[in-house]
């Protein structure tokens, strides 16, 4: 017992000598958690938006000042061919064209029916997709609108249909509640991964671990007393999240804190455990970086931060049952928006606990295999 | 007992053979010494008796117990000094010591006497990190942390590497002082100069024990006549030398060049002095000389 109090107290002492990593540990979340929400934003705030208008009747200008009006729209006015529209998107000087096609007018009170075409930028498909719904809603709202000043029937389909939308626990739609979550997803990850596998290998480095071996203490004293320390840190960063989350984004957690607590510790040791194991792989820092930076990327990818797990193909599903980020990031999500209770949750923390159990004991398994 | 009984050890390292049928034994209280060159196999045999490293073949009893079996008990009654400093730089010098001592089951202040004359120098820069010392006070810090538990034996592997030739002899004068306490030290050192004052060496190479017996047999045990003289184109007498009939054996040390023969003297050294004449060799005085260590080894491995 004193000899595994004695290793966290060097641990810390040793975190605590570090300018860099105290100032990494400290300044990393908060730089994070205040540019990271803001730039990760699928909200699109002004399309540039240019016409080309066949008909040039008042029902067609109408439609166009409707867009100008949109706050959603920036009118890059008149265009008279499609070719000129083409330079415009290509100089991106330009999102959406608005084609109105001739006899616009006269086939709408005719009740004929009409194409209007829109064309996109699809180089952003999350903007050209959001975009078009925009100039759907504008057309459709403008329709409506006409239909009840000129007390027409039903002028278009378009004009019956009431569409309304509600946006389950995320009311606005406010994607800082989707990604400020998955920062402290991220938080907790390298904590438990990068930190303790750079720490480890450094040992490895400067020659203290050939010391420590022949000191007659045990692999597990030696690794519980490099776990504890670093769990503590990646706890204490995680409950600096969720007062900075409440701070700077009043996202309160809805569900229970404990539990939420509890995963993250399980989740924690997954990390550890991983840390470990590359630690024992690696020869040198820069091995390790190397590949705790390949296996984030691809945990972070494929966690469902930035694109729902949901959509991708098989082989991607399959990869995602060996993601721990992909569990953790749906617990959390869960957690935190959703309100969601322990049982509903039960499958994803069994399964941490599983990897946790797996990855500790390859760890210490390696580091026998390495030193005796 | 002896306190260390090394049997037929091998070790290999892919293709190649660090260690070949090492066969040691190391007496209660002396100094032994593990002399040889670099890439002799010095540091992977220590690696083996300090239980970081298996045999692939043959048996080693340190104190009794086997390296494989009994390896925490011997942890617990050995000191091992790594070659390259090897304590944390951000911990001061205090809190690396008592750290180690932790890890022993010990206390500093339990274990003073073993280091008190060491731990009387580090004293004044107890509380600077131990990076930040110089080479001396680092190795000295070094050895204390090896020593906070009392060992019966410790382990130095080329402690003395890098230190500049005072502070070598320092150290030196530190390891017997250990050694009267009561400690049986082995060290490893590729200087031949410091393998006198170890109580009995072995000399090793390409993972092969040469020779392992007192440095003052060693040195009796010479079978040439050494002579030395001064030459100012070692190199092309190195040349010239080829051509040379007599038996003998000849290499250049430092700025001198040193001729053994192994014949008798009175006939070989004319030979040898018209040969020079011959080729309009100039020289210094040829002088006969007592061979050192140095010596020794280079005609060890001449004659396998």
């Amino acid at each position: 017992m004193r000899i595994i109090l004695m290793l966290i107290k060097k641990e810390f002492l040793q975190v605590f000598r570090s300018p860099l990593l105290l100032s990494i540990l400290i300044v990393a979340p908060m730089v994070q958690f205040v540019l990271f929400p803001f730039t990760a934003d699928y909200e699109i705030k002004v399309l540039d938006i240019a016409f080309i208008d066949n008909d040039n009747s008042t029902l067609s200008r109408n439609l166009i000042n409707e867009f100008s009006a949109s706050s959603h729209f920036r009118s890059k006015g008149m265009i008279d061919s499609k070719s000129y529209a083409d330079k415009l998107m290509k100089a991106d000087k330009i999102d959406f064209l608005v084609e109105i096609p001739q006899d616009f007018e006269k086939n709408i009170i005719s009740q004929y029916g009409t194409t209007i075409a829109i064309t996109a930028n699809a180089i952003n498909t999350v903007k050209a997709g959001i975009g078009c719904g925009y100039v759907q809603t504008v057309i459709g709202d403008y329709l409506k609108e006409m239909a009840e000043n000129t007390g027409m029937a039903s002028m278009s389909d378009n004009a019956q249909l009431f569409m309304t939308n509600i946006y389950w626990y995320n009311e606005q739609m406010n994607y800082k509640n989707l990604i400020v979550p998955g920062i402290l997803v991220i938080l907790v990850t390298l904590i438990g991964a990068y930190v303790t596998a750079l720490n480890l290998v450094r040992e490895k480095e400067i020659g203290t671990i050939e010391q420590i071996n022949v000191t007659p203490i045990k692999k597990w004293q030696f690794l519980l007393g490099k776990m504890i320390p670093f769990w503590i840190l990646g706890m204490a960063e995680f409950i600096m999240g969720l007062f900075l989350m409440k701070l700077i984004f009043d996202i309160n957690v809805q569900g229970s804190i404990p539990v939420l607590l509890t995963i993250t510790a399980i989740y924690l040791f997954v990390m550890l455990g991983l840390g470990f194991f590359i630690s024992a792989v690696a020869e040198n820092q820069l091995q390790a970086m190397f590949i705790v930076f390949f296996l984030f990327i691809v945990f972070v990818l494929l966690s469902g931060l930035f694109t729902p797990t949901e959509g991708m193909p098989e082989w991607a599903k399959i990869i995602n049952y060996l993601n721990p980020m992909s569990f953790y990031m749906d617990v959390i999500k869960k957690m935190v928006l959703k309100g969601c209770e322990f049982a509903d949750v039960k499958y994803q923390t069994i399964t941490l606990a599983v990897m946790a159990v797996i990855l500790n004991t390859a760890a210490v398994l390696s580091y026998k295999e390495s030193s005796k | 007992m002896p306190e260390i009984a090394i049997q037929q050890i091998n070790k290999r390292f892919g293709k190649i053979q660090a260690l070949k049928d090492i066969n040691i034994t190391v007496e209660n209280g002396e100094v032994f010494g593990l002399v040889g060159p670099d890439g002799a196999g010095k540091s992977t045999l220590f690696n083996i008796l300090t239980t970081l490293l298996k045999p692939d073949s043959g048996q080693v009893e340190v104190l009794g117990m086997d390296v494989v079996k009994d390896y925490l008990q011997i942890r617990q009654v050995i000191g091992y000094l790594p070659g390259v400093f090897s304590l944390y730089p951000d911990l001061s010098v205090q809190e690396n010591l008592s750290f180690f001592a932790t890890m022993y089951k010990s206390s500093i202040l339990d274990n003073m006497s073993l280091i008190k004359p060491i731990w009387k120098q580090l004293l004044p820069f107890k509380d600077r990190p131990a990076g930040k010392l110089s080479g001396g006070m680092k190795q000295k810090l070094a050895l204390c942390c090896a020593l906070i538990h009392k060992p019966k034996l410790l382990f130095l592997d080329e402690p003395t590497t890098g230190v500049d030739p005072v502070s070598r002899r320092e150290f030196w004068d530190i390891l017997k002082d250990i050694q009267h306490k009561g400690v049986t030290v082995v060290v490893s050192t590729p200087y031949m100069d410091e393998a006198t004052r170890c109580d009995r060496i072995a000399l090793i190479q390409s993972g092969e024990i040469i020779k392992i017996n007192t440095p003052e047999n060693i040195i009796s045990n010479f079978k040439g006549h050494l002579f030395t003289m001064k030459s100012n184109d070692i190199f092309g007498l190195m040349k010239l030398m080829e051509h040379f009939e007599l038996r003998c054996n000849y290499y250049p040390y430092g700025e001198h060049f040193h001729i053994a023969f192994y014949d008798e003297v009175e006939k070989a050294l004319p030979v040898f002095e018209s040969f020079l004449q011959q080729h309009e060799r100039e020289h210094g005085e040829i002088k006969p000389i007592t061979p050192n260590i140095e010596d020794c080894f280079i005609e060890l491995i001449q004659m396998k």
